[in-house]
């Protein structure tokens, strides 16, 4: 779309001036509320790195097969970002029932991915981790850091699901566009984005 | 807005690969028992690498016009930076006591 196509004809034709930045308001706002989130993961991420590195006894919880675990999330997250842009580019050459399909495939593995974490947090919970107490007798803090920060990203992902089923779902009606796709999309790429920090920070430096 | 010039499948399932390369140097660098504070700022630059490629190529912002990068990545980046240089002061907490 073009900046012409984008100027916009208000209600007694005047025309409006053109986005300045050339895309969609709908996309703008996605990069603002982006932006926001970034800087609330980024608060979290760093308040825990000063905690880690300042405390001098943390407790490492993590064996091999959760970090193997978490290596597998990350396949699985990255692979949904890959069909999330072939639901965008099938949406924006037309080919509905493919855009449909890569759609699925996305909310199938960010659900998988959720099921993985959910997976990990009951392991942790039954080794006696809690949001204020350290079965090992470290630093109490890592229950508190952990369970807020993969919490908040678990979030993100289950909210993301349920935004794509509304998507696709109105998208399938010829309520939405491919640009309602394409927004959705810059979404679903951010919480990947967001796992590519909480991943080496929450799982790799708390590795025995 | 971006579609034309856009990437090739098949250059996408290569990014795909090249991000999930830099998680196995994460996860090798993990296991060379570093220092923690060594370890955390390797860790944080592979990830900023990963996040450098995400939102360039997955987010497609190397396709928009360049304004969009110059008004929103300074600005995001100044505001973290700064966030990373205020925060050890909140340390000063342990130290502090109410008079008596």
């Amino acid at each position: 779309m073009n900046q012409s196509e984008l100027a916009v004809v208000g209600a007694h034709g005047t025309v409006m001036e053109a986005s300045p930045f050339g895309i969609e308001k709908k996309k703008l706002g996605m990069w603002i509320f982006i932006i926001s989130d970034a800087c609330t993961f980024g608060s979290f991420l760093f308040a825990y790195g000063y905690m880690r590195v300042g405390a001098p006894v943390w407790g490492a919880p993590f064996e091999l097969s959760s970090i193997v675990n978490g290596i597998v999330m990350t396949a699985v997250l990255l692979s949904s970002s890959l069909t999330m842009l072939t639901a965008v580019r099938a949406a924006q050459t037309g080919a509905k029932a493919s855009a449909n399909r890569w759609l699925g495939a996305t909310m199938l593995l960010g659900a998988i991915f959720a099921a993985l974490h959910l997976r990990e947090w009951i392991k942790l919970i039954g080794e006696g981790w809690r949001l204020f107490s350290n079965p090992t007798g470290g630093a109490t803090q890592f229950g508190a850091c952990f369970f807020s920060i993969t919490g908040l990203h678990l979030t993100h992902v289950v909210t993301g699901v349920i935004a794509l089923a509304f998507i696709a779902r109105g998208y399938n009606q010829g309520r939405y566009d491919e640009s309602h796709v394409e927004t959705a999309g810059l979404y679903w790429h951010f919480v990947d984005l967001v796992w590519m920090f909480v991943f080496p920070l929450m799982y790799l430096m708390n590795a025995k | 807005m971006s579609s034309n010039r856009e990437l090739s499948t098949s250059s996408y399932v290569g990014i795909g690969v090249g991000l999930m390369a830099i998680v196995g140097i994460e996860v090798i660098l993990t296991y060379q028992h570093l220092p923690v504070q060594t370890l955390l700022v390797c860790l944080l630059c592979l990830a900023c690498l990963e996040a450098f490629v995400a939102v360039m190529y997955l987010m497609h912002v190397k396709y928009e016009q360049p304004l969009l990068f110059w008004t929103v990545f300074p600005a995001t980046l100044f505001v973290l930076g700064f966030l990373c240089y205020v925060f050890p002061d909140a340390f000063r907490m342990f130290s502090m006591r109410l008079a008596q």
